[in-house]
């Protein structure tokens, strides 16, 4: 039994935030906020990342990766999010896009996407949820139809994060008329091609983060489909496997569990015993979450099956998320209101609060993690 | 990073069920009987825990004789043992039994098996305690005797009252996890409206939030373990971070599992109530979760809490 990461991961871990404290100011709150120069911090940062070699540190070298080991990426994920993910858009080409292009596309494919991908230059977009298609992906009604060498696509996506700023979508539509997974096939389109129409939906989270994105009869060329026609169900659970864990919202929990004594030093010994008591409460929370998280890291790294601990774990870190929020906001009163620089930790307690709110639903709710749960543990006797 | 028990320890555990639930045992049958003629008991179950080789085993040895000590644990109270598994276990060179305690003398389940225990508060020191009258012979204290104190054994008793309340929580999580297990047999077997209650996403969600929670006690037990044995004496705030969540995981376990057992959970013709009135006493001793939350959040801010980010101090 041993619960030390290793010496590796503890120097990245330093070399990881010793270019944050160089690169990212303290009050930084992540690329999508009211200031647009924020933005192009994170795409800077990106960039320095890149040189540096810590951008793909995931990927295997012959992609142009350090080939880290899980706890490699464990160690960034954690880094990142504690540091309100300073890589903004980019982790969704890192984290799935492009091990999905590695795993499953052409050549040219490869040849095009991944260097841009690995030097932080593109922003993807992921067309999965849909209208009536959220939890329930295998609904989708994108349509694919064949026209000469390539598809004319129509349908509506949702949620779509980053579409009104990526450069490339990763699009689920269906070929056919089949049901459920059959006939679900992958395409990389380009996001300025005539027809797609992008709307920002306003929401408590901020820019960009939530948008609905509109084909209307769209082309999409002969090299756009990514694996197999028909085989997008295949590709989508595969791909989905590189980030089983999820983002480790813990991380940023544990950050603002720890800055919150700092910032409340005078008053803290004011504050009611309760709150006391739910602080330290709050700290084995954030520590079992990352445990868990660590279980289905290390069920990947040993090749055991890996959904149900990461579901488990996903379950754990998304409800510890919403309960530190409520427990910052519970220290900090009416102040936890404010926003901006001059609020509690520079804002970045409020900002929590909204993003916690969306814990539970982004990247599949958390009843469909329980439905995964319960599963498991009835098997055949539901 | 491995955060397996060492295979010995898990296979010592395993024994371990095999002597608790054979015939001499019995399994949670053992407890009944023990409530029914309670001076029995001693002698019924010491004798197997003799044929275990538990006098021969010291939780202070290694890693992997604390590793086999929380897996005999965790083991024993799937059954609701009715023996202080742990007290007898953390007494130095077979002598007293050992306990935590909410104050000088105090109270501990199982007390008046032995003529004296040696005691200590979390601050210490440890002294000597007599049991004083007999058992409380409550339906959920059952064995639960007062100690009075008889001597002064001077000495600081700190690495002691960690692993004891390591350990404890060792065997909170089995009655957790044994509390599903049951819950799952229940809902798998009984019908109603036409299926098991199984079928319904109520009780399916339900079972998957105690076994959520299960398994992160589980983490976090294995975790302390590994904690406790890298820096013995100075693990005040991780095992009271364990107690803290075994309590409050355990309590809420067993109201599902009670809830999804119906009028059963309260039945003692089922384990689940045996298991769940047994349970008691090592959620209330030597001190509720909400005193105990109080003592982690000044353990932390006094000692700081190992993280990915520094804890406490500056907050105290």
């Amino acid at each position: 039994m041993d619960f030390d990461l290793g010496d590796d991961a503890a120097r990245l871990r330093a070399r990881l935030r010793d270019l944050i404290a160089a690169h990212i100011a303290e009050d930084y709150l992540g690329a999508f906020t009211d200031d647009p120069a924020d933005l192009d911090v994170s795409q800077r940062f990106c960039r320095i990342l890149a040189e540096e070699g810590l951008l793909t540190v995931a990927w295997p070298t012959e992609y142009g990766g350090a080939g880290g080991s899980v706890w490699d990426q464990t160690v960034v994920r954690e880094e990142m999010w504690a540091h309100h993910e300073p890589r903004g858009a980019q982790y969704m080409g890192l984290n799935w896009v492009g091990p999905a292009i590695m795993a499953f596309g052409s050549e040219a494919q490869k040849a095009r996407h991944l260097p841009a991908i690995a030097a932080g230059e593109v922003i993807w977009c992921q067309g999965f949820s849909e209208p009536d298609a959220g939890s329930d992906l295998a609904a989708l009604s994108t349509r694919a139809v064949a026209d000469g060498d390539g598809w004319r696509l129509t349908g509506q996506k949702i949620w779509t994060s980053y579409a009104g700023m990526a450069q490339w979508c990763v699009l689920a539509a269906r070929v056919g008329n089949g049901t459920r997974h059959e006939g679900i096939t992958m395409f990389l389109l380009p996001m300025d091609t005539e027809g797609i129409t992008v709307r920002p939906i306003a929401s408590m989270l901020g820019h960009h983060h939530l948008n609905e994105v509109f084909f209307d009869d769209v082309w999409a060329g002969p090299g756009s489909v990514l694996g197999e026609v028909g085989e997008g169900w295949a590709v989508i659970r595969r791909t989905l496997a590189h980030e089983r864990v999820g983002i480790a919202r813990y991380a940023r929990c544990e950050r603002l569990l720890s800055a919150l004594g700092r910032e409340l030093a005078p008053e803290w010994d004011r504050l009611p015993p309760a709150v006391h008591a739910q602080w330290a409460r709050a700290l084995v929370e954030v520590r079992v979450a990352r445990l868990l998280a660590y279980r289905a890291v290390h069920a990947q790294d040993t090749g055991a099956p890996a959904d149900v601990p990461a579901s488990v774990a996903r379950i754990a870190f998304t409800s510890c998320d919403q309960h530190v929020a409520e427990l910052l906001f519970q220290a900090l009163g009416h102040e936890s209101l404010e926003a901006g620089p001059g609020a509690p930790l520079h804002g970045a307690v409020e900002d929590h609060w909204r993003y916690a709110q969306a814990a539970t639903v982004a990247s599949g709710t958390i009843e469909v993690q329980r439905m995964i749960v319960s599963k498991s543990l009835l098997g055949g006797r539901r | 990073m491995n955060p397996e028990l060492p295979a010995a320890a898990a296979e010592f555990g395993a024994t371990a069920t095999r002597v608790f639930t054979a015939a001499a045992l019995g399994g949670v049958d053992a407890a009944r009987r023990a409530e029914a003629e309670p001076a029995e008991r001693g002698a019924q179950v010491a004798g197997a825990l003799r044929a275990l080789g538990v006098d021969d085993l010291d939780p202070r040895a290694d890693d992997e004789a604390l590793a086999a000590a929380a897996a005999l644990c965790e083991e024993r109270e799937r059954v609701a043992l009715p023996y202080p598994l742990d007290a007898v276990r953390d007494r130095v060179d077979r002598g007293r039994p050992f306990a935590v305690v909410p104050e000088a003398g105090g109270r501990v389940d199982h007390g008046e098996l032995f003529e004296e225990w040696r005691v200590s508060t979390l601050a210490g020191p440890a002294t000597v305690a007599a049991p004083k009258g007999g058992a409380l012979g409550s339906r959920l204290g059952p064995f639960v005797s007062d100690l009075a104190p008889v001597g002064d054994e001077g000495g600081s008793a700190r690495a002691e009252v960690d692993l004891h309340l390591a350990l404890t929580a060792w065997w909170l999580l089995g009655v957790g996890a044994r509390a599903v297990e049951l819950a799952v047999d229940h809902v798998s077997t009984r019908v109603q409206f036409g299926k098991p209650l199984s079928a319904f996403q109520a009780v399916q969600f339900q079972l998957a939030d105690a076994t959520v929670a299960v398994a992160g006690l589980r983490e976090l037990a294995g975790f302390t373990l590994w904690r406790l044995s890298g820096a013995p004496g100075q693990a005040r705030a991780d095992v009271l971070a364990l107690r803290v969540h075994a309590l409050d995981v355990v309590r809420a376990v067993l109201r599902t599992s009670q809830q999804l057992h119906g009028a059963a959970g309260v039945c003692d013709e089922y384990d689940i109530s045996v298991l769940t009135r047994h349970a008691q006493p090592a959620l209330r001793l030597p001190w509720s979760a909400e005193r105990t939350a109080a003592e982690l959040a000044a353990a932390i801010a006094a000692e700081g809490f190992e993280g990915l980010f520094p804890h406490g101090r500056a907050p105290g």
